[in-house]
């Protein structure tokens, strides 16, 4: 079943299948935080500083927290059965206003994060493994091990420290230059320009890890069969490690990247925070405290779907680069 | 430093453009954004739905109130230029400037000032039922007179019409809207020196010039923007480098402001925050042991060194408290020191004399009474201040134990559920004790379910009647004399332990010059504010 129909008979049943997880996970956490002690309305009227017993009823009956847990989730699902995200009281929004404000951030952060950390792992950790002991091989375990144990924020910190404060090449926070407020390619450049310390402090975690699963496949894919025979074959070492063993070494450091995203997602924050990056990880980070449980859900819903897409991306990816997997 | 210089180079020359272009007389001081720090990002620009710091910090700059103040507490003309109280202090008539306009471009009347008080702040603001509760009416014989009609005379109601506290909205915009639904919480439209432009989340709100402002000529600055950034390292490195410009309100953690200070470009005040007035204390619930006996209240308020607290854990930015009112109501006649004074340097001595005394004695492992001490979750210095007091309390035989919770859990605990023994905590006193005292003390307060009210639920006859009494009295001497009983017998009963009244720090770039003009600090309209060029 290589044909085009099969593979996209397999992404409507996989598609199909996902509707259920979703909501399963949406109804779980629905419960999940609502075991959590206190409401949106105490948070508002606790940020205000004080509060008359009638606004604070004003505002439970506004958020519908009048209502029985049951009748809200019940509420809750038939809406997401419509695909209506609802409306954050907190912010006097919908949520779906909310969350695409958000978006387009956080993919940017997210993809040069993959790509940068993918792609720089399956360098270095080729690299490493292709002089197995050497300085080299030395020099690389050591720099994945230290990006590997140093906290993120640390990181982020020091690299601001060193090149915005000292150095004074790039901007310390943020994504666009507030006061100047660029137009066009200018405004490109100047989120550019921003991107840079955000996205190498979240990609040298990440970029580590690749590292070290890629050296250790490559490893193993060496040691084959097939290799040797390809050797025997009187093919250059160049040409077996790039067009033989790259190709079977990759697919567990694909299989890692797309179980990653979700994490991604969730280490975001700490940067976000740092960088002050305007994602989504840190939105939910604040909407948790905050108990704006309709944007927190909102998130989930997103991060949840997100998550099944690149795995599905991922399971489909395994058929162009190893053709004996098939999707089926 | 070279790209600086050239930066810099850069900007002389392009602010010596902006000096050459004909304007009116204060054409030299125009020009130039200025960055402000707010922390953290406002959910909405509501600042008629909530009294949120962070809020008031940005609205400010696009609604105004009827009156500013000046540093002795005193009313001074705001959208009001001028006002007369009668003798009985039941009717406040106020006469607005002419030709006002909201940026919409629609005039400023008194039509506006009867909707924003009647229809929206006693309805619907956090303050305002308790602000406004007198006002029966507001006459609009013309245009621009308003006549504010109250049931009693109400003092505190002068304090309480600033931008921030009392914002007068657009009666065209809210007029058969649900206010509490109105989007106006997202794109306000005011009378004030900045206009509203757009609001990335997560990012920063601009804002700019006002060109229509009714005071001509201002404000001097082109552009006014808040950033949000949720790190505190980062916030004291963009403030450094220059990318923002002013930040208060705890922006800046209290660690990093004394290096900052050090540098050539930055200065940091504790002025601006007068009409604030916060004061760091410790709740007692006086309605379960051990706490429910002054004796033991009292020890513990003898044993707390005020000096070490404010050195060690505050940096230094704090100044003894001595009881319920803030010594910044001293200028209004309303503040007195001769109170029962528990910051003594023998405190743990007589503490423990205290205890003997109150019958709880030492068991065979020193130990008279085991508590829970519950952390109030506003940041890390509270978590210092926690473990101070455990220490403290351990030298005179109360074994605590600390509890770490977030905010809505740490609310409910003491707001609704009363479940705790002795939190640290601290109540912005504001511009009137009837605004901000008056909730920690009073029977009335005593309400399950609102947030930052008597937690402590101690109450006497007396001082109820105090209370009562002073909010009603027009005579600022005769409050002064009733406000003084009422700081003796509080301070005598000791629900609360009043540490230090806590000192903000507003750190800004000297470039910017009458930032911080009056006790609204940050919460000032910001249309004086200049570049010094």
């Amino acid at each position: 079943m290589r044909t085009g129909t099969g593979r996209f008979g397999y992404v409507v049943r996989r598609l199909l299948q996902a509707v259920p997880v979703i909501l399963a996970i949406l109804a779980l956490n629905f419960l999940l935080l609502h075991l959590a002690p206190g409401d949106a309305a105490q948070v508002l009227a606790g940020e205000a500083g004080s509060a008359s017993p009638e606004y604070m009823a004003q505002l439970r009956e506004r958020f519908g927290l009048d209502h029985p847990l049951w009748a809200r989730l019940l509420l809750y699902v038939k809406n997401m059965l419509s695909l209506n995200l609802g409306f954050s009281f907190r912010h006097n929004m919908p949520v779906l206003d909310l969350i695409l404000q958000r978006l387009w951030p956080t993919l940017l952060l997210m993809g040069v994060t993959l790509v940068l950390s993918v792609g720089a792992g399956i360098v270095l950790g080729l690299l490493a493994a292709s002089r197995v002991g050497s300085w080299r091989d030395t020099l690389i375990s050591i720099l994945a091990l230290i990006s590997y144990a140093t906290p993120l924020f640390w990181i982020g910190l020091m690299l601001i420290v060193v090149f915005s404060l000292k150095l004074d090449w790039l901007p310390t926070s943020g994504m666009e230059t507030v006061a100047a407020f660029h137009e066009g390619w200018a405004r490109v450049a100047d989120i550019a320009r921003h991107l840079v310390l955000p996205a190498i402090t979240l990609s040298l975690f990440y970029m580590a890890l690749y590292t070290r699963l890629m050296r250790a496949a490559v490893l193993e894919q060496a040691g084959m069969d097939y290799v040797a025979t390809a050797r025997a074959k009187g093919l250059s070492e160049g040409r077996i490690t790039l067009t033989h063993v790259l190709r079977n070494a990759i697919l567990p450091v694909v299989t890692m990247a797309g179980v990653q995203m979700g994490g991604l997602l969730g280490g975001s924050i700490v940067v976000e925070t740092v960088f002050a990056w305007p994602g989504l990880g840190l939105l939910a980070y604040q909407s948790l405290f905050a108990r704006d449980f309709n944007l927190l859900m909102g998130i989930f819903f997103l991060s949840a779907s997100l998550v099944i897409l690149v795995n599905l991306t991922v399971d489909l990816l395994y058929t162009f680069l190893d053709p004996r997997i098939q999707a089926a | 430093m070279i790209l600086t210089r050239i930066l810099r180079c850069c900007l002389v020359v392009a602010l010596a453009g902006l000096a050459l272009m004909p304007d009116t007389a204060s054409g030299q001081k125009r020009g130039g954004t200025l960055v402000m720090l707010v922390q953290p990002e406002p959910p909405t620009l509501a600042s008629y739905l909530s009294t949120s710091g962070p809020i008031g910090q940005v609205t400010t700059k696009v609604y105004e109130g009827l009156l500013e103040y000046d540093f002795n507490l005193k009313p001074i003309p705001g959208l009001a230029q001028s006002w007369t109280v009668s003798g009985d202090g039941k009717t406040i008539s106020f006469k607005l400037h002419k030709g006002i306009k909201f940026s919409d471009g629609k005039p400023f009347t008194s039509a506006d000032v009867k909707f924003s008080v009647l229809e929206v702040l006693k309805k619907f603001h956090p303050r305002g039922a308790i602000t406004f509760r007198d006002v029966v009416d507001i006459e609009t014989p013309d245009e621009h007179t308003a006549v504010f009609k109250l049931a009693n005379p109400a003092p505190y109601l002068m304090m309480a019409l600033s931008g921030y506290e009392s914002p007068m909205l657009p009666k065209h915009l809210f007029e058969g809207t649900d206010i509490k639904n109105n989007k106006q919480a997202n794109s306000p439209v005011g009378t004030g020196p900045y206009k509203f432009v757009e609001w990335q989340r997560g990012q920063f709100m601009r804002f700019d010039r006002n060109p229509d402002y009714w005071k001509k000529g201002r404000p001097y600055l082109d552009r006014f923007v808040a950033r949000f950034v949720a790190d505190s390292a980062t916030r004291t490195a963009a403030i450094e480098k220059g990318e923002a410009h002013v930040g208060g309100f705890g922006a800046i953690p209290y660690s990093d402001v004394k290096a900052l200070a050090r540098l050539p470009q930055i200065e940091a005040t504790t002025r601006g925050y007068e009409m604030q007035s916060p004061i760091v204390q410790l709740d007692f619930n006086t309605t379960r042991p051990p706490f429910d006996n002054q004796k033991v209240r009292q020890a513990v308020s003898y044993a707390i060194s005020r000096k070490f607290v404010i050195d060690n854990v505050w940096f230094g930015f704090g100044k003894p408290a001595t009881g319920p009112i803030n010594s910044n109501f001293a200028v209004a006649g309303l503040y007195t020191p001769s109170v029962k004074s528990y910051n003594v340097p023998n405190g743990v001595e007589v503490a423990n004399k205290l205890l003997d005394e109150a019958g709880l004695r030492r068991g065979p492992n020193g130990i008279r009474a085991e508590i829970v001490h519950d952390i109030t979750p506003y940041g890390e210095e509270w978590q210092r201040y926690g473990e101070y007091v455990q220490q403290v309390l351990a030298e005179i035989g109360i074994k605590a134990t600390l509890r770490h919770e977030d905010v809505p859990t740490w609310l409910r605990r003491i707001y609704t559920d009363y479940d705790f023994q002795l939190t640290n905590n601290w109540i912005q006193t504001l511009a009137d004790p009837v605004i901000g005292v008056h909730r920690l003390y009073h029977t009335n307060s005593i309400r399950p379910g609102v947030v930052f009210v008597n937690g402590s639920r101690w109450a006497s006859p007396r001082t109820d009647q105090l209370m009562d009494m002073a909010t009603v009295e027009p005579d600022p001497a005769k409050r002064g004399v009733l406000y003084k009983e009422l700081q003796q017998l509080v301070v005598e009963a000791a629900p609360l332990v009043w540490v230090h009244e806590l000192q903000f720090v507003t750190v800004y770039n000297k470039q910017f010059k009458d930032l911080i003009v009056s006790p609204l600090g940050l919460y000032a309209p910001f249309d004086r504010v200049h570049l010094d060029k």
